[in-house]
């Protein structure tokens, strides 16, 4: 039983352990990448090179800090909504293909799985702001659900392109459905669709209105204290690997990839292309209003989304037809 | 253990749906709604329905309870505030409720609207799009029928406020 490949995959690749140290990991590269933009150095004395322990040095201090609940706040959904987002946040892991066999949920209905998971994050963060009972993180959360749900849609019309072109929503096979060639190319305009309401998806800059250090303190998880604070951030770091994962899977080939190194090489390795490309959105763009960025979810992208859809129906069902 | 799970998820359903109705505070009972949709999810995956299933969990929990919560959120009713009492309009709901009831029964009856083919465990995608329009296009629109309820339902209650 502790020895079965399926248990090893949960436990420690792809599964927990291994998002933990990663999820820490991306913290130290954020912050390192961030400096390097901004002609900063970053993290650099915990360590023995670079300051690659400081998330780890972090993780320690916010541990011993002490944990409390806000007064006259919602005991039950503060600790329940982000211990509920760190759970979620790792089953998406669980859905990508790794490498051949390396998958720990190879289900039928792979892709609408890791985007139906995404949708409960709205509700979450919803309830950890109205539970704190404070200012900031309600508007928080309010400025989570308006963002969260007017991107959903474009998310799910980008992802439904390639699933026409796949004709399955297996994530291990639309890997193998890209062996002639990666989808980014005839998927090029849904590419840019997912891209960018993924990194709203994330709260990530320059879409991070929920969280708006200058603006609302934090947003959502101003309130939270020590460990819940930690359990609050992780979720961020968690879904960054996640949809850089998937970004990979479904339009950069996988793990397909040249046989001289394993196909865990190209998979990680595109992955992390991916992931330093969005933090390099991150320190090159300034926060959009929230006005600004409602208009071009429920207007630009939506419409962009059925354009794709209407090209790729015409890539895989062909002119003739029509 | 099919059934062990069966009566696990049908418990979860039925006692969230009613801590749903019977919860002091509204933004307990939309979150215990999402728990009993959860709960219906459940049944879906364990009729092999896993695409229905993923979908129940988007729309319903994604979408519908969010809307439920943001609209009590913006509402912001008292906590405890005191039922409603029985109405004229409580009693055209309750006949409007089995009237959909019944009719849910006779659709659910298999007699009542044949279908050629079931979708079984072997089916595939296009398969089970051509079946969920052509033989059930009936019960799709009722499906239908149920978020344009839930919508007009939170659009209903974010107005009642607005006179006072």
């Amino acid at each position: 039983m502790i020895t079965s490949p399926l248990f090893l995959q949960i436990v420690l690749f792809p599964g927990l352990t291994s998002i933990a140290i990663i999820g820490a990991l991306l913290g130290w590269l954020e912050r390192k990448v961030t400096a390097r933009v901004q002609l900063r150095i970053g993290p650099l004395y915990a360590s023995p090179a670079g300051g690659i322990l400081q998330m780890f040095a972090d993780l320690i201090k916010l541990a011993f800090k002490e944990l409390f609940v806000p007064e006259n706040s919602d005991a039950f959904f503060f600790i329940m909504a982000p211990t509920t987002g760190l759970v979620l946040g790792a089953a998406l892991v669980g859905l990508i293909p790794f490498a051949p066999g390396l998958q720990i949920a190879n289900i039928e209905v792979g892709l609408p799985a890791f985007l139906a998971i995404i949708t409960l994050s709205p509700t979450l963060i919803l309830l950890a702001g109205w539970s704190a009972n404070s200012k900031f993180p309600f508007i928080g959360g309010l400025r989570a659900l308006f963002q969260q749900t007017a991107y959903e849609i474009p998310l799910w019309l980008s992802a439904l392109g390639v699933i026409m072109m796949a004709g399955t929503m297996n994530l291990a096979q639309i890997v193998a459905a890209q062996s002639t060639g990666w989808f980014i190319i005839p998927q090029a305009l849904g590419a840019f669709i997912f891209l960018v309401t993924s990194v709203a998806e994330m709260e990530r800059l320059p879409f991070d209105l929920p969280e708006a250090e200058s603006e609302i303190m934090m947003g959502w998880q101003a309130e939270y204290p020590g460990v819940l604070f930690l359990a609050a951030q992780g979720p961020g770091f968690v879904k960054l690997y996640a949809f850089s994962a998937l970004f990979t899977t479904i339009f950069l080939g996988g793990f397909l990839g040249p046989s001289f190194l394993p196909p865990l090489f190209w998979m990680l390795s595109k992955t992390l292309i991916v992931i330093v490309l969005i933090m390099l959105l991150r320190s090159t763009f300034p926060r959009v209003r929230l006005d600004q960025l409602l208009r071009a979810g429920w207007t630009t992208l939506l419409t962009l989304a059925i354009i794709n859809i209407g090209i790729t129906y015409l890539l895989v069902v062909g002119l003739p037809t029509l | 253990m099919t059934d062990l799970l069966f009566l696990a998820f049908a418990a979860v359903t039925i006692g969230a749906a009613i801590l749903a109705i019977e919860a002091r505070d509204l933004v307990y009972g939309a979150a215990a709604l999402g728990i009993a949709f959860l709960g219906v999810a459940g049944l879906f995956f364990l009729l092999d329905a896993a695409y229905v299933g993923w979908f129940q969990i988007a729309v319903y929990i994604g979408a519908v309870v969010v809307l439920i919560l943001f609209t009590v959120m913006l509402v912001g009713p008292k906590m405890g505030e005191t039922p409603l009492g029985l109405k004229r309009v409580s009693l055209l709901a309750a006949i409007l409720v089995s009237l959909l009831l019944g009719m849910t029964g006779a659709l659910a009856n298999a007699t009542a609207f044949p279908g050629q083919d079931s979708c079984g465990s072997g089916c595939d995608l296009s398969m089970f799009s051509t079946s969920l329009l052509k033989n059930y296009g009936v019960h799709l629109e009722f499906m239908s029928l149920v978020m344009a309820a839930a919508v007009i339902g939170a659009l209903a209650l974010s107005k009642t406020d607005r006179g006072q």
